[in-house]
């Protein structure tokens, strides 16, 4: 059975962060000074990166490095959302890359010069893969917030990177979520860099309550809504 | 439904997930078919400034023109010593460096690879198309026909060195700036 024609629209400007942020100088020292041009979108764009056939998935549980290993300081979490396109339709076999800072806001990477301790016990990185359903889940530790240095005054709010290889090139989605009720989420420039309210909430989690038990853990959920429209027959 | 918020990818973006991604040539043991090439240049800022740390995504057919995935009709054909995606780090002079095969030509276009940029500033990946042909003044293909300006399209095609390495640079702002797509 052929693959559905999927009709890609340009990301509406009004439903993302703005190119330009004020104070974050790099923003316009790198974004293009040309207008975007407008291109026809062909089989090469269609297609894309299928990340079941390039990564090796999980782990699941990113507060263990080996199942016997001693749990990460910090608050265990349970992160799980789902993943669609526009029409509700579920991504399923979507890969998920995910990173984060440790308990204490550091990175294991070697651009962080932020001079809190490397747990030993968390590498902060994980692979996953939807189901049929689109959901997807794991276990974390939450991340602490951190300083940008270079900035002399920003601090980044606790927060998870995502990068997700949906069904094509066109997909290929890359963004942080943020955590409720943290008072750095105010200030961060990244966040803030949204036109509305409502577009802000869709980069933050929503707590989902706590588990007790055989896991003691509490519950974050973010659903993520990649664009395309399946295109209805009458259209081809 | 509304689409998800892009947000920048950062500076932290594992080396993990970077390691031995800029090789497409082997894939699962096998040997990818036709032209190896390295694929090599400097993504740079505005005033000429090398970008240290971002991350180049690429996309592109097999040699022959194939690629692998279910949309594509010859998918069955497709190489299965090649996936089609590569990613690659900037060092501190704005270098990366993939290796590669020549894509080949299909109905409709002329052999290229689709680019990706994410770095921090970026609040959302910039998208460009490089193309490869000897004679880029002569080539006709729908995607770089959009760019209008002769010597912007110029800019699109990688240069062969003496090496055999082809070179394009992407310079994301300023003078020659490179020709970004709308995403």
């Amino acid at each position: 059975m052929p693959a559905p024609t999927i009709d890609y629209q340009p990301y509406d400007d009004d439903s993302q962060l703005a190119r330009y942020i004020d104070r974050y100088p790099l923003s316009f020292k790198r974004t293009p000074l040309t207008p975007l041009i407008q291109r026809p979108l062909t089989l090469s764009e269609r297609t894309g990166p299928s990340g079941t056939d390039l990564f090796t998935i999980g782990p699941f549980d990113l507060s263990k490095t080996t199942e016997t290993a001693p749990r990460a300081t910090g608050q265990l979490i349970q992160i799980s959302g789902r993943i669609t396109d526009e029409d509700g339709s579920p991504l399923a076999g979507a890969a998920i890359e995910i990173w984060q800072a440790n308990s204490a806001g550091k990175y294991i990477h070697d651009m962080d010069r932020h001079n809190a301790p490397v747990d030993p016990n968390f590498t902060g990185e994980g692979r996953l893969v939807t189901d049929a359903e689109g959901k997807f889940q794991f276990f974390s530790i939450k991340p602490g917030a951190y300083p940008v240095l270079e900035t002399g005054w920003w601090w980044r709010p606790p927060h998870i990177h995502f990068s997700i290889l949906g069904r094509s090139w066109m997909d290929r989605f890359v963004t942080q979520i943020f955590f409720p009720g943290e008072p750095l989420n105010e200030t961060d420039l990244l966040l803030n860099a949204v036109p509305d309210r409502e577009v802000r909430d869709r980069l933050i989690f929503e707590f989902e309550g706590t588990s007790m038990g055989e896991v003691n853990a509490m519950g974050f959920r973010r659903d993520f809504v990649m664009r395309g429209h399946r295109r209805t027959p009458e259209m081809d | 439904m509304a689409v998800s918020p892009y947000c920048t990818i950062g500076p932290y973006f594992p080396a993990s997930f970077v390691d031995g991604c800029e090789d497409l040539t082997h894939h699962r043991g096998l040997v990818a078919q036709g032209t190896h090439i390295t694929l090599t240049g400097r993504i740079l800022q505005e005033g000429g400034v090398p970008t240290r740390n971002t991350i180049l995504e690429i996309w592109q057919a097999d040699a022959n023109g194939v690629f692998r995935h279910s949309l594509d009709p010859r998918c069955g054909e497709a190489d299965p010593g090649f996936t089609g995606w590569g990613r690659a780090r900037t060092d501190a002079e704005g270098w990366y460096k993939i290796q590669t095969v020549l894509p080949g030509s299909y109905e409709g276009r002329c052999p290229h690879a689709n680019l990706m940029i994410l770095a921090i500033g970026l609040t959302r990946r910039l998208v460009t198309t490089v193309f490869f042909a000897d004679k880029p003044d002569d080539v006709r293909d729908p995607v770089l026909d959009c760019v209008t300006d002769t010597a912007a399209r110029r800019r699109l095609f990688a240069r062969r060195e003496n090496s055999g390495e082809y070179r394009f640079d992407l310079i994301l702002r300023g003078e020659n700036e490179t020709p970004f797509f709308l995403d």
